[in-house]
């Protein structure tokens, strides 16, 4: 993605100009290896962020950072332009919610939830109706009394949500809430979650590695990797335009070709020499890079036949496999001078293909994506 | 799998004998304890208080047993605090080779008492230490440190850390994190260690006779004497009054953080 583009992205992603999270240039060590390197984010009043990346890319860390559980070596935190950087965690009125809940076993569910409003000197009078009022805001009024080792992991989330909200906290963090958690229950989870932050309007942070959870609750996403932040937007920039090709690979399916690109292609477009002949990709979508690239490709943009137009790639390949999904099919194709298969999704299969079949593919050449190689 | 019922049956048989086992000595000891003879028998011939008032008069049994309580109490309460904190240290791998530290302080249990005896009272002479009473407490406390140690371990490694990290973010500083979520969760285990460890120093008798002296005796000690001199029932009433306070301290124990959760551990 050029710059301008990205900077238009950026105007389109933060509607809000306030920065009501500020992390600026912050660094954190562990001995000899550096987590974080300079990291900056900013995140907008009521918005609803993901830190997404694999293990170990220091998302876990920032999020910690944030909470004021860890020391930052260098840089900048602040809410609401109060410089939180030498606040103690217990003083920085930051929810969270952990992996694991960390519930108090030895208090029931009320006593999980006032143990804020207590700590913090709330009056007594008011605790009893806050704590009603979390439980009743994620439906647990009638497990009150329960102790928490009765509770189901869906129940015991709730809790823990409610425990984090009933403090009102100007920030509300959440560190992989959902990884214990059943599919089914998961979705249906994440969704009442993210409901109901969206009616509270608290500014939340949500760590993951889980790119189809970053997808569904985000309003942006911070993709992730070695301690930096490799590119900031909503889930349709990040999926549709991912800004380097680790985005690309960690977000989504793709097929990616390497190959090496000519100066300039016909038509102002780029031109790459693949195993599996030219490729075109449009110049204004990518910077225009020489040399040795990678070619990137979404399944769901690959379609079967000849090719409609002169703006499209075409590619004959052998069928390898038919993976049903129900609401979709994947196809892969396996080019003899390709060692990765081509990904390609359909709704329905045309009638009459099998495996071994040699197939006409084409896609838009503004749907291809081009990076230097790493 | 189906059990036969006669295996049932066998079990239950087991079980009885095993309970007749358990039971058999301490119910004859209080019988004995309440008879008008002045000789061991059963059954008990009469019924009397006598043996319960002599236990004032014995030669140094009330002493001893003040003696014994002090020690036990005094050696278990200094095992707690080192015990708890070494296991934290231990857990929370703030000291390399943990897990040896933590077999070598578990590892007198394993060693015959009387080996520990000799060599506390070698020790004791060559490092110049004579007062029996100092001995007797540094050897109790290396004694009750394994049932410590044991249980406070096993409690931390149930224990999730990041409840401490919960209730920091809810407002709690870190040592007042500490009193109001670990110490709640990791009591049950570290009461149960205590409870062992008191009786195990109260009625320790191989380690304690190397270490005694004429004035200073435990009460263990004190009982076997008076059997040997004055074979009396005084003695059983005494052992009667051991078994009531420790169904008493069991009762107490049960009250304030359940046997259940105790015997868990």
């Amino acid at each position: 993605m050029n710059v301008v583009a990205r900077e238009a992205a950026h105007a389109r992603a933060t509607p809000r100009s306030d920065r009501y999270l500020d992390v600026a240039a912050v660094t954190k060590r562990f001995g000899a290896a550096t987590v974080l390197k300079d990291l900056d984010i900013s995140v907008a009043r009521s918005e609803f962020i993901s830190l997404l990346g694999p293990s170990g890319c220091g998302k876990t860390t920032l999020l910690r950072l944030i909470a004021g559980l860890m020391k930052p070596d260098g840089g900048r935190i602040a809410i609401g332009g109060n410089d939180l950087t030498q606040v103690p965690a217990h003083k920085r009125n930051i929810g969270v919610v952990f992996q694991n809940y960390a519930l108090f076993p030895h208090l029931s569910v009320e006593q999980n939830v006032a143990f804020g409003l207590e700590a913090q000197r709330t009056l007594k009078a008011e605790i009893g109706g806050r704590v009603q009022n979390a439980l009743a805001l994620v439906r647990m009024q009638a497990f009150a009394e329960r102790r928490i080792s009765a509770l189901s992991g869906g129940q015991q989330q709730r809790v823990a949500v409610a425990r984090a909200l009933v403090v009102k906290p100007s920030l509300l963090l959440l560190d992989e809430p959902f990884s214990a958690l059943d599919r089914k229950l998961r979705e249906t989870m994440q969704i009442e979650l993210r409901h109901l932050l969206r009616d509270l309007e608290i500014t939340s942070i949500f760590v993951t590695h889980d790119q189809d959870e970053a997808l569904v609750m985000s309003d942006r996403i911070a993709v992730m990797n070695e301690g930096r932040i490799e590119q900031l937007g909503t889930p349709d920039e990040v999926y549709s335009s991912p800004a380097s090709l680790h985005v690309l690979e960690f977000v989504g399916q793709s097929t990616r070709i390497g190959g090496t690109a000519s100066a300039s292609g016909q038509g102002g477009d780029v031109g790459i020499e693949t195993p599996i002949g030219q490729i075109r990709a449009s110049m204004r979508r990518n910077s225009g890079p020489t040399g040795k690239v990678v070619v990137g490709i979404r399944p769901e943009c690959i379609a079967l036949g000849e090719r409609p137009g002169a703006d499209f790639n075409e590619i004959t390949a052998e069928l390898a496999d038919i993976v049903f999904f129900g609401s979709k099919t994947a196809l892969h194709f396996k080019p003899p001078a390709m060692e990765d298969r081509i990904q390609v999704e359909v709704a329905r299969l045309p009638s009459g293909v099998a495996p071994g079949a040699a197939l006409k593919l084409h896609w838009p050449i503004a749907e291809t994506m081009v990076y230097p190689t790493p | 799998m189906m059990i036969p019922r006669i295996s049932f049956a066998l079990c239950w048989v087991m079980l009885g004998l095993v309970l007749m086992f358990l039971f058999t000595p301490i119910v004859i000891v209080v019988a004995v304890s309440f008879t008008e003879s002045a000789v061991f028998s059963f059954p008990p011939q009469g019924f009397s208080l006598k043996w319960y008032y002599s236990i004032r008069n014995a030669d140094g049994l009330l002493a001893s047993a003040w003696l014994s309580a002090q020690v036990a109490f005094i050696s278990t309460l200094i095992s707690l605090v080192l015990g708890t904190l070494c296991a934290i240290a231990v857990v929370r791998r703030m000291v390399p080779g943990g897990d040896a530290i933590a077999t070598f302080m578990a590892s007198p249990l394993m060693i015959p008492g009387l080996v520990l005896g000799i060599a506390f009272l070698q020790s004791a002479r060559l490092i110049g230490l004579n007062d029996a009473y100092a001995t007797l407490l540094i050897a109790h406390i290396v004694l009750t440190m394994p049932f410590i140690m044991r249980t406070v371990l096993a409690s931390l490694s149930m224990f999730d850390f990041s409840m401490v990290d919960a209730a920091r973010m809810l407002g709690c500083s870190y040592p007042r994190a500490l009193w109001r979520v670990l110490v709640p969760n990791i009591l049950p285990g570290v009461m149960s260690g205590a409870l062992f460890a008191f009786i195990a120093s109260f009625d320790n008798y191989p380690i304690s006779i190397f270490l005694v002296d004429v004035h200073t005796k435990t009460l263990p000690i004190q009982l076997l004497n008076q059997l040997e001199m004055s074979p009396d029932p005084t003695v059983a009433a005494t052992s009667a009054l051991l078994i009531m306070a420790t169904i008493v301290a069991l009762i107490v124990c049960d009250r304030l953080v359940g046997l259940k959760r105790m015997t868990t551990i």
